[in-house]
């Protein structure tokens, strides 16, 4: 299954972020409590970790690029030989943790 | 300014911060002096990196001293020094009165011309919840002042522009955050002296009514220009990003085009910045169909009830241009 | 005549008192406060002052312009508004200034040049510069916050900072003890950890002597200092105010005239003649007649000039 990673639920005042650094390439396995990218927003730092098991196969929003809250920074699938899909839109929604530091 | 300017996207404080940089870098004599602006960075975290950079005798941490620092900052100014002074709630700059416009906006002046202060007041303005005496937006007040210029930029991209056209001043100039802009984003272009002080720009072209507002307001009235459109009224507006000096050129030559005016701004309309701009313009075009919006004649608590019913929005500027626009 | 010697020093008295004589004489005077009786506290300090210094005052700021050195002629012309005044008499007597003779000028706020003067010497320090900054306020000012802000800024960053109390026991007609809760003005830099000494303002060595020590000590970095001198004005607080204070108590407080003072010691141990007193005053007397003739025969500003140095 393929998953749409973004950070769902709103943050007061937050509307833009920038990723600051994803810590895995594409391929990566992530386990639930690993941390996956960190995000800059106007305040502090945003720390997303992984709430599933999952492979990352797409970063949709690269290091130093802008994103708005809500919409997708990557894909990820339960399998790394499942095929990718052409858009994100009506992909199941990736579980995450986010700690704003 | 060259549209050839390269530009990169930014954080609003991170634009300011930029901008700091590059001056202190430029110039030796610029230092920087406020509550928590060395290693906190500052309360938006605007002055990030720069206690880093240049260290803690050119990024200075002080006491709650107001009145104090703005005098220190005026008699650096004076002797040499290049400072931009930060108070962090525009509420407290009132405290710094007496050394800003008793000393600093008068020494050019009272001197003959043999001292100058070329000192930037670097405050944030503007209500978020944080109650009667930490809400206010108090420009109005200064731009009367002979000798004082007065800032707001509304844009990342005018922030780092103001302030390095700030730094080329030879009198003091307070330039004027908003907290609800610290939260956006947007494109900086990198540039010497990208947005001249004195400078108005159009947000959005129109025919139907001149909305000059400034800060935050911007926003504001971007977003019930958006709304109008769909009435089929078109509304240009006017950001003023100075507010002394202001650019009636520009807003005199929109309101010939328009031929009505709404000025929106957070603070009070009484003597307010559309006041003033009204009575201006009605010197040179003769009476206009013109309407001022503003907040409540009131202090804005903390209340968010009673904060949202005191500040002007979108819903309230379109009501209020409807109704100009249906009178006679 | 130049210097610190003490003939320079009786000389720069007796000018003062001589100039706020004729100054008063005339009906165009305008609103002046005068710093007659309280020559010593200026002159005594600036003897102690050297070119690389600032000075920085009150609005009582005769005294201290004479005493740094400013042109005799050009203080009158500035006093009565004329363009030939540093100033170019837009800012007269409350906020003369000429910061290339190092007086980076008066300022008619009270205590509204204390934070200017702490600026100030953060400039000294930060370009590392050789001069100190030194500010006369009045016992007036110490009930302002902007000394409680001053002495902590000065202390907290060790300016180069001297404040020199010119306690004349007086605001206008209130007397400072019965405003002012410390009973010794300098005692105020206390809590800061700055030193502090109390002066007899009336002495003119007492007051060299006090701010040679303490301008010595900030030159060789030791950080900001306060100096109180308790002196006496022997005029009304200001031409238009009425004098209230008691007879028998300002006549006491004449007898010890600074200038009477320093005439007496230097003809007591023979270091003045009656001959050369006679031509020191004689001297002051050309020298303020000059003072006059050059004012009066000065211009008026354009009424264009109320637009220039605006922004």
């Amino acid at each position: 299954m393929l998953y749409k990673f973004a950070i769902l639920e709103p943050v007061e005042d937050v509307h833009d972020v920038r990723v600051l650094e994803w810590h895995g390439a594409v391929l990566r396995a992530f386990a639930p409590g690993d941390l996956m990218v960190e995000l800059e927003t106007h305040k502090a730092v945003i720390e997303v970790r992984a709430g599933q098991h999952g492979i990352l196969r797409e970063i949709l929003c690269r290091n130093g690029e802008w994103q708005k809250l809500g919409e997708p920074l990557g894909i990820l699938s339960d399998a790394a030989d499942e095929l990718l899909s052409a858009s994100p839109d009506g992909l199941a929604a990736w579980e995450a943790i986010f700690e704003i530091t | 300014m060259s549209s050839e300017a390269p530009s990169i996207r930014l954080f609003f404080r991170e634009a300011i911060a930029r901008a700091l940089a590059e001056e202190m870098q430029l110039d030796p004599n610029v230092i920087v002096l406020g509550q928590d602006v060395g290693p906190f960075g500052g309360s938006y975290k605007e002055f990030a990196g720069l206690y880093e950079q240049f260290g803690p005798e050119r990024v200075r941490d002080t006491p709650v001293s107001e009145s104090g620092i703005i005098g220190l900052g005026v008699g650096a100014a004076a002797a040499g020094l290049r400072p931009l002074v930060s108070i962090t709630y525009m509420d407290f700059l009132m405290l710094g009165f007496d050394p800003l416009i008793n000393y600093g906006a008068k020494l050019r002046y009272k001197t003959g011309g043999q001292l100058r202060a070329p000192l930037i007041v670097k405050t944030t303005a503007g209500a978020k919840g944080q109650g009667v005496a930490h809400s206010q937006c108090i420009e109005s007040w200064l731009m009367s002042v002979p000798g004082l210029k007065v800032v707001a930029p509304s844009t990342p991209s005018d922030a780092y522009g103001l302030i390095k056209s700030a730094f080329r001043e030879e009198g003091p100039v307070v330039y004027i955050d908003h907290k609800r802009l610290f939260p956006t984003a947007g494109d900086v272009h990198i540039h010497e002296t990208a947005v001249p002080i004195g400078e108005a720009i159009i947000r959005r072209t129109g025919h139907d009514i001149t909305l000059v507002s400034h800060s935050y307001m911007i926003r504001v009235a971007l977003e019930a220009a958006q709304l109008m459109a769909k009435d089929n009224i078109s509304c240009e507006v006017i950001d003023l990003r100075s507010l002394a000096p202001l650019d009636i050129e520009c807003l005199g030559a929109s309101v010939a085009r328009t031929a009505a005016l709404a000025t929106l701004e957070e603070g009070q309309i009484t003597c307010g910045v559309g006041a003033e701009i009204i009575a201006r313009l009605q010197e040179t075009l003769g009476p206009l169909k013109a309407i001022r919006i503003g907040a409540l004649a009131a202090p804005v608590s903390s209340n968010p009830v009673l904060e949202a019913a005191c500040l002007p929005n979108a819903a309230r500027v379109c009501s209020a241009i409807r109704l100009l626009l249906q009178s006679g | 005549m130049r210097g610190s010697s003490e003939r320079a020093l009786l000389q720069t008295m007796m000018l003062i008192r001589g100039f706020e004589e004729e100054l008063q004489r005339r009906r165009d005077h305008g609103f002046q406060l005068l710093s007659s009786g309280e020559e010593a506290v200026a002159v005594g300090l600036c003897a102690a002052l050297i070119g690389d210094d600032q000075l920085l005052c009150s609005g009582r700021s005769i005294g201290p312009a004479l005493a740094r050195g400013l042109d005799p002629g050009e203080v009158m012309a500035e006093l009565l508004g004329k363009a030939a005044g540093p100033c170019r008499g837009k800012g007269g007597r409350g906020h003369m200034a000429a910061p290339a003779l190092g007086f980076f000028g008066a300022h008619a706020v009270v205590a509204g040049n204390l934070t200017i003067a702490a600026g100030a010497a953060l400039a000294m320090q930060q370009q590392k510069r050789p001069g100190l900054v030194a500010c006369i306020f009045g016992d007036g000012a110490c009930g302002s916050g902007a000394l409680h802000e001053t002495l902590n800024m000065a202390a907290i960053w060790q300016l180069p900072l001297l404040l020199v109390c010119d306690n004349n026991q007086y605001s206008v007609s209130t007397p400072a003890i019965q405003v002012l809760a410390p009973r010794r003005l300098a005692s105020l830099a206390s809590p800061f950890g700055i030193p502090f000494q109390t002066v007899d303002g009336m002495d003119v060595l007492a007051v060299r002597q006090a701010a040679r020590e303490v301008t010595t000590a900030i030159r060789s970095g030791k950080g900001p200092a306060f100096l109180e001198c308790i002196s006496y004005r022997f005029s009304t607080h200001s031409t238009a105010t009425r004098e209230t204070r008691p007879i028998l108590e300002l006549e006491e407080w004449k007898t010890r005239c600074p200038i009477l003072r320093l005439t007496s010691h230097l003809t007591e141990d023979g270091s003045l003649s009656d001959d050369a007193r006679k031509q020191l005053a004689a001297d002051v007397a050309k020298t303020i007649d000059g003072a006059i003739a050059f004012a009066d025969a000065a211009l008026w500003p354009e009424p264009r000039e109320a637009l220039t140095d605006v922004v």
